[in-house]
C-alpha cells in the first residue's frame, strides 16, 4: 500500500534539508556529479551496444477492480493474446489482473472474457496464465516485478528475468489522470514512481530498450518525468483528454474494449510472426478522429529510427536460426545480416507510410480550425477595436452599462 | 557386494558379475516401472436434477535415486516440491460454489473428501523439525502460488495460518491449515493443474474439459493432494468435482408437463465434449456410474431387478462390469458401473442415464447439517453461531437407548480482526441453556493476537442422541485496521474461513466388491479409506468499520487552510507597516492608474502605457466622474422610486 512508494524518494520533503547545506557543498557535489554521470555513461555506452536484442519480454498490467471496468481486463488479455500469437512465451509474460472477470459471478459466458460483441475470439482461452491476481496487483508489486527486488521466496514464474539484451513490453490499462494512474481505485502510480522504476532498471541493466504503452485519460503525462535512455513510449491520449471505451455489448452488459487498444489490435490483428512493419506504421495508425484522443508517442530518449523497427521487436520474438557449415561463430554476424535485412524491406513499406501519415496530418488539422472557429469572434472583436480609439469605446461602453444598471434597478421594483 | 577377492580367477569372477547383474536387474525394472499414471471418472445423478462429475487422476512415483531429477510419467515439479519442502501431506482445493449438504448427500465419500470450502484450502503436513516448518510453509505458500496462478502467497503471513493440533487432522505439531476464503478460482487454475497430467487435456479423460461447460456448474472443486513416504514414494492425486446442469435442450424430456421426471443426460450434454478413446500412457481409464442406494430402493419397490437397464431407468451403453457396495446392512447398496475406455478406441464413449418414470429420492445426509451465521448489529460487536439440525439419520444407526451420545469436532479459524471471546461460549440444546461441561469434552484455544495470530477454536461435542437441534454461540468485537490493511474492496466486508464440523464416529467409507483383483482403482481406494463425516459451514461476511478512504485528504485540505489562514493573518499583524503602505500607495498611484490598465487588457495587447502623459491622466478622471454621476443618478433614481 503506501510502502509502495517507501523506495522513492518524495518530490519535495527529502529536498529541503539538504538545500541548507548547499552551498558548503556545492563544489563537492558538483564534483560528484560530474564523476558520477561519466562513469555512468562510460558503463552505459560499453553495455549497450555491446549487447544485442536477444530475448523479449512482456509486462501487462490491468490496474482496475470491479465489473464494470471488464473492458480494461479485456484490453489486457488482448493484448496478451496478441504477444503470446507473435511468439512471446508464456513464461516471458507477466500477467497482472486486478480483478476476475472470466468467473465473475455476474459474468453471463463463465471462464471466458470477450473483446468484440461478435464473440468470435474467446480470449480467456485454455492457456491464460496470470502471474498477479486480484490483492497481489499493486503499486508496490509492479514496482518490485519492474525492478527485480523481490522477496526471496518469490518464485521465478513470478519475476521479471529480463537482462540488458532485453526488449521490454510494457502495457498498463486502467484509470489515469495528470501524472498518474489508480491502481484498484485505491493507490495510484505516479508518473515520478515509473520514471524512477524505469531508471532503475536501466542502471541494473535490466533492460535494452523499453517500449511503455499506456492505455488511459491523460496518459501522456504519465511519462513526463521519464528520463532513461531506451524508452520509447505511446500513451493513449493527451493531457486534458480522455480515452474512451470504444463500444458496448448488451449481452454482458458492460464495455468491452478501450478505442486506443481496438485499433492496437486492429493493426495487430493483420501482422504474423514475420511480416516487418515499423513501428512507424503502428504510430501512424492511430486516427484522432477514431480514438476521440489524441495518441501520444515520446520517442526522444529512443535512438533508433521508427521506420526501421519492427514492431515484433517488441510484440513478439522472432528468433532468427542460422544454419551454420562450420562450427559455431556467434551471433554477432547475424545480427547484423538481420538489421541489413529488414531496412530493405522497410524502405518500400516506409514510403507507403510517408503518403498516408500526410493525408493523417491534414485531417488532423481540419479538426483544428474547428475547434478554433470560438475564437475567431474574439478575434474580430480586437480587429475593431484595433482602428478605432478604444477610449472613446470605453466610454460609450460605461454609459451603456450605467443605463443597464438604471434599467435593472427600475426593473426589480 | 564386496569385490571379489583378488586372487579368484576371471572366470568366477565373471560368474558373480552375472549372478549380480541377475539378482539386481529385476528389482530396478520393478521400480522403474512401478510408476503409474491412471485416470477415472464417477458420474452420478443427482436428486435435485443435476449432475455430478469427478475426476480422479493419480500418479505415483516410487522411492529412487533419479527423484526429482527424472521422472516418466510423474511431474516433475511435484516431485521436486516434495523433495525440497520436505511434505509428508499436502493437500490444496480450489473451489468455487458450496457443497449443498442437504441434496447432494453428507455422509458418502464425496462430500467428506472432496466436498471444500470456498475460496483456497491448503494444508501440509512436514516431515521437518518443528523450528523449520514455518519458514517452510512460507517458501511452500510461494511456490505454489506460482505454480498454480493464484495468490496462495498470502497464506504466508503468520496472521492467516494456524497449526490445529486434533480439530482437524491428529498430528504432532507439525501439519499448518490455511484458507483464502475469497480467492478467485478460473481456467488460469485449471490450466497448470492439467499440465501435470502426462496427457494434459489433449488426450483421455481429461480432454473432455471444456472449459465453459465446467465453470457454469454450481460447484466446482479443484483438489491436489499429495503424500509422500520413504517406503512407497510419492502419490499425486489430482481430482475435480464439479455440479452441473445437463444441457436441457439434449436431454429428452418426456413429460414437460411433469416437473419431477429428472433430466435424462449423457457425457456429452454435460460437458460438450466428446472421449476420444485414452490417454496411452495411463494405466487403466475407466468411466463409473454410480447410482444411490436409494434409487435401488425404488427399483426393488417397484419389483423389477436392479441392473443397468430396469423400469426406472436405462444406462446407454451396456456397462462392463458392476461393482456393488459391501454393506453390512441388508437391503440394497449403491453401485457402481463400470466401462473401460481402452474397449471404445473406435467409437465415442458416451456414458447417459435415461430416465422412464418421475423419480424421487434422496442422499444419505450427515447425522447433522451444520451452519453458521452471524447474528448482532452495527460495526461494534456481533456474535457467531454455529447451528446442528439433526436429520434423524442416526436413529436408523443406532438404537435409541437414552443415555447414547454423538461425538462432533468443531475446527474453526477466525482472523485477528474479529476479537472472539471465548468465554462467552453458549450451548442451547433443543431451546435449553447447557453448561459447558456437559456437552464439550475437550476445547482447544488458541487466542487470536493483533496482526500476529488467527485465533483458534477446537472442540470436541458430545450431544445427546434424542437432541433435535444445537446451537453455539461465541461473542465477538470487530477489531480496527490500520489503513494501509483494508483491502481495495473495504466496503464489500471481510471474509471468515469456513469451519469445519467433523462426525468421528460415523464413517463414510465405501467398500466396493471388486472382481478385478490385479488392479486397484485410486478413486475406490479412496472410497475405501476411512474417513469421518465431515462437512464444511460458510464463510460468514463480516462487515468492519471502514473508514472514508477520501478523509485523510479531506484533513489535510481543511488543516492546511487552517493553517494558512492562522499563519497568514498572525503575520500581517505583525509585519504589516501602515504609514509606510500608504506611502507606497501613493507613489503608485502617481505612476499608474487603474483604467488605463484595463483599457489596454481590453486592446489585448501589453503595451507599456505613455509614461506620464497627459491625456491619459485627464481622461480617467473625466470617467470617473462620469461613472460617479451615474451610479449617482442610478441610486437617486432608486431611492425615489422606492419613496
Amino acid at each position: 500500500m503506501a510502502s509502495g512508494r517507501g523506495g522513492i524518494p518524495g518530490p519535495s520533503r527529502p529536498c529541503r534539508l539538504p538545500l541548507l547545506f548547499l552551498p558548503a557543498l556545492l563544489p563537492l557535489l558538483v564534483l560528484l556529479a560530474f564523476s558520477s554521470s561519466s562513469s555512468s555513461s562510460g558503463v552505459a555506452a560499453a553495455a549497450s551496444p555491446g549487447a544485442m536484442h536477444n530475448n523479449n519480454w512482456a509486462v501487462l498490467v490491468c490496474t482496475s477492480r470491479f465489473w464494470f471496468n471488464y473492458r480494461h481486463m479485456a484490453n489486457t488479455l488482448s493484448l496478451y493474446r496478441t504477444v503470446k500469437r507473435l511468439g512471446i512465451p508464456d513464461e516471458r509474460i507477466i500477467l497482472m489482473l486486478a480483478d476476475d472477470m472470466a468467473c465473475n459471478p455476474r459474468n453471463n459466458y463463465p471462464a471466458q472474457v470477450f473483446n468484440n460483441e461478435n464473440h468470435q475470439l474467446n480470449l480467456y482461452g485454455d492457456n491464460v496464465e496470470v502471474d498477479y491476481r486480484g490483492y497481489e496487483v499493486t503499486v508496490e508489486i509492479f514496482l518490485r516485478v519492474l525492478t527485480g527486488r523481490h522477496e526471496s521466496a518469490v518464485p521465478r514464474s513470478k519475476r521479471l528475468l529480463s537482462d540488458e539484451g532485453s526488449h521490454i513490453l510494457l502495457y498498463m490499462t486502467g484509470h489515469g489522470g495528470d501524472e498518474f494512474l489508480k491502481f484498484q481505485d485505491n493507490e495510484e502510480l505516479q508518473s515520478h514512481d515509473l520514471a524512477d522504476a524505469v531508471k532503475q532498471m536501466k542502471e541494473k541493466h535490466r533492460f535494452k530498450e523499453l517500449l511503455i504503452m499506456v492505455d488511459t485519460c491523460q496518459a501522456a503525462t504519465l511519462f513526463s518525468q521519464l528520463h532513461s535512455p531506451g524508452v520509447l513510449a505511446i500513451g493513449s491520449s493527451m493531457k486534458g483528454e480522455n480515452s474512451y471505451s470504444h463500444h458496448l455489448d448488451s449481452d454482458i452488459g458492460v464495455s468491452v474494449v478501450d478505442r486506443f487498444t481496438f485499433y492496437t489490435l486492429a493493426f495487430f490483428e493483420k501482422l504474423n510472426m514475420y511480416s516487418n512493419a515499423s513501428l512507424n506504421s503502428l504510430f501512424n495508425s492511430y486516427n484522432p478522429s477514431m480514438l476521440l484522443s489524441t495518441a501520444y508517442y515520446r520517442m526522444d530518449l529512443y535512438e533508433r529510427p521508427l521506420n526501421e523497427v519492427p514492431v515484433t521487436n517488441f510484440f513478439g520474438s522472432v528468433m532468427k536460426t542460422i544454419h551454420t557449415d562450420s562450427g559455431y561463430s556467434g551471433f554477432l554476424a547475424a545480427y547484423n545480416d538481420g538489421i541489413l535485412l529488414s531496412t530493405e524491406d522497410n524502405l518500400l513499406n516506409h514510403a507507403m507510410l510517408l503518403n498516408e501519415s500526410s493525408q493523417r496530418r491534414s485531417n488532423i488539422e481540419e479538426t483544428e480550425e474547428a475547434q478554433l472557429r470560438s475564437h475567431g469572434l474574439t478575434e474580430v472583436l480586437l480587429e475593431q477595436l484595433d482602428g478605432k480609439n478604444a477610449d472613446t469605446i470605453a466610454m460609450y461602453g460605461l454609459g451603456t452599462m450605467g443605463i443597464l444598471l438604471a434599467i435593472s434597478t427600475w426593473l426589480s421594483m | 557386494m564386496a569385490p571379489p577377492p583378488p586372487l579368484s580367477p576371471p572366470a568366477l569372477r565373471r560368474l558373480l558379475i552375472l549372478a549380480l547383474t541377475l539378482l539386481v536387474t529385476p528389482v530396478a525394472t520393478a521400480a522403474a516401472a512401478e510408476e503409474e499414471f491412471t485416470e477415472e471418472l464417477l458420474l452420478r445423478p443427482l436428486p435435485d436434477r443435476t449432475a455430478l462429475a469427478h475426476f480422479h487422476f493419480s500418479s505415483s512415483a516410487p522411492p529412487s535415486a533419479a527423484a526429482g531429477r527424472h521422472h516418466h510419467l510423474f511431474p516433475k515439479v511435484i516431485a521436486q516440491l516434495v523433495q525440497q519442502f520436505h511434505i509428508r501431506e499436502l493437500e490444496l482445493s480450489f473451489t468455487q460454489g458450496r457443497w449443498n449438504y442437504e441434496q447432494w448427500g453428507g455422509y458418502d465419500p464425496m462430500s467428506t473428501n472432496y466436498a471444500k470450502p470456498p475460496g483456497v484450502e491448503l494444508w501440509a503436513s512436514f516431515d521437518l523439525s518443528l523450528g523449520e516448518i514455518d519458514a517452510t510453509w512460507k517458501n511452500l505458500t510461494h511456490t505454489l502460488s506460482g505454480l498454480f496462478c493464484a495468490s496462495i502467497n498470502f497464506l504466508e503471513s503468520s496472521t492467516a495460518f494456524s497449526s490445529p493440533h486434533w480439530g482437524f487432522k491428529l498430528n504432532k505439531g507439525n501439519l499448518r491449515y490455511g484458507a483464502l476464503p475469497r480467492e478467485a478460482v478460473c481456467t488460469e487454475n485449471l490450466t497448470p493443474w492439467l499440465k501435470l497430467l502426462p496427457c494434459r487435456d489433449k488426450a483421455g479423460i481429461a480432454s473432455l474439459l471444456y472449459r465453459p461447460s465446467i465453470y457454469k456448474g454450481y460447484y466446482h472443486s479443484q483438489k491436489l493432494k499429495l503424500t509422500s513416504s520413504q517406503s512407497f514414494g510419492i502419490v499425486l492425486d489430482q481430482t475435480l468435482t464439479v455440479v452441473l446442469q445437463p444441457d436441457s435442450v439434449m436431454g429428452k424430456q418426456l413429460h414437460s408437463a411433469d416437473g419431477q421426471l429428472q433430466p435424462s443426460w449423457s457425457m456429452k450434454d454435460l460437458f460438450n465434449r466428446n472421449l476420444l478413446g485414452k490417454c496411452f500412457v495411463s494405466k487403466s481409464s475407466r468411466v463409473f456410474f454410480e447410482i444411490e442406494k436409494d434409487i435401488f430402493d425404488k427399483v426393488d419397490k417397484s419389483g423389477t431387478e436392479a441392473s443397468w437397464t430396469n423400469e426406472l431407468f436405462v444406462l446407454s451403453p451396456a456397462p462392463d462390469r458392476v461393482l456393488k457396495e459391501i454393506n453390512n446392512m441388508n437391503g440394497q447398496s449403491s453401485s457402481l458401473y463400470e466401462y473401460d475406455v481402452s474397449n471404445y478406441e473406435d467409437a465415442h464413449l458416451d456414458v447417459g442415464v435415461t430416465w422412464k418414470l418421475p423419480l424421487i429420492w434422496s442422499c444419505t445426509p450427515a447425522p447433522y447439517h451444520a451452519n453458521r451465521f452471524l447474528m448482532g448489529s452495527g460495526n461494534e460487536r456481533g456474535s457467531i453461531s454455529l447451528s446442528f439440525i439433526s436429520t434423524n439419520m442416526h436413529k436408523q444407526l443406532f438404537d435409541s437407548s437414552n443415555d447414547c451420545s454423538i461425538k462432533a469436532v468443531v475446527f474453526q479459524v477466525v482472523p485477528w480482526y474479529v476479537k472472539v471471546y471465548y468465554h462467552t461460549l453458549e450451548i442451547f440444546i433443543d431451546g435449553n441453556s447447557k453448561a459447558i461441561s456437559e456437552v464439550v469434552d475437550k476445547i482447544n484455544v488458541t487466542p487470536s493476537e493483533d496482526k500476529l495470530l488467527p485465533g483458534t477454536l477446537e472442540m470436541l461435542l458430545r450431544f445427546p442422541c434424542s437432541m433435535q437441534s444445537a446451537t453455539l454461540s461465541l461473542d465477538f468485537d470487530k477489531g480496527f485496521l490500520h489503513i494501509d490493511e483494508y483491502p481495495p474492496d473495504a466496503n464489500q466486508g471481510f471474509d471468515i474461513p469456513s469451519a469445519l464440523v467433523t462426525f468421528p464416529e460415523f464413517n463414510s467409507s465405501r467398500n466396493y466388491l471388486e472382481t478385478d483383483s490385479l488392479f486397484v482403482s485410486p478413486l475406490l481406494q479412496t472410497f475405501k479409506e476411512d474417513g469421518a463425516v465431515k462437512s464444511y459451514t460458510e464463510v460468514l461476511l463480516v462487515p468492519l468499520t471502514t473508514p472514508d478512504f477520501s478523509m485523510p485528504y479531506n484533513v489535510i485540505t481543511f488543516t492546511c487552510t487552517v493553517l494558512a489562514l492562522y499563519f497568514g493573518s498572525l503575520l500581517n499583524a505583525l509585519r504589516r507597516r501602515t504609514g509606510e503602505e500608504e506611502r507606497e500607495l501613493k507613489k503608485a498611484a502617481a505612476k499608474r492608474r487603474l483604467i488605463p490598465l484595463l483599457i489596454s487588457k481590453i486592446r489585448g495587447k501589453a503595451e507599456p502605457p505613455p509614461p506620464g502623459s497627459s491625456p491619459a491622466s485627464v481622461l480617467p478622471s473625466k470617467l470617473l466622474l462620469k461613472v460617479v454621476f451615474v451610479a449617482v443618478v442610478a441610486v437617486v433614481f432608486h431611492y425615489l422610486s422606492n419613496s
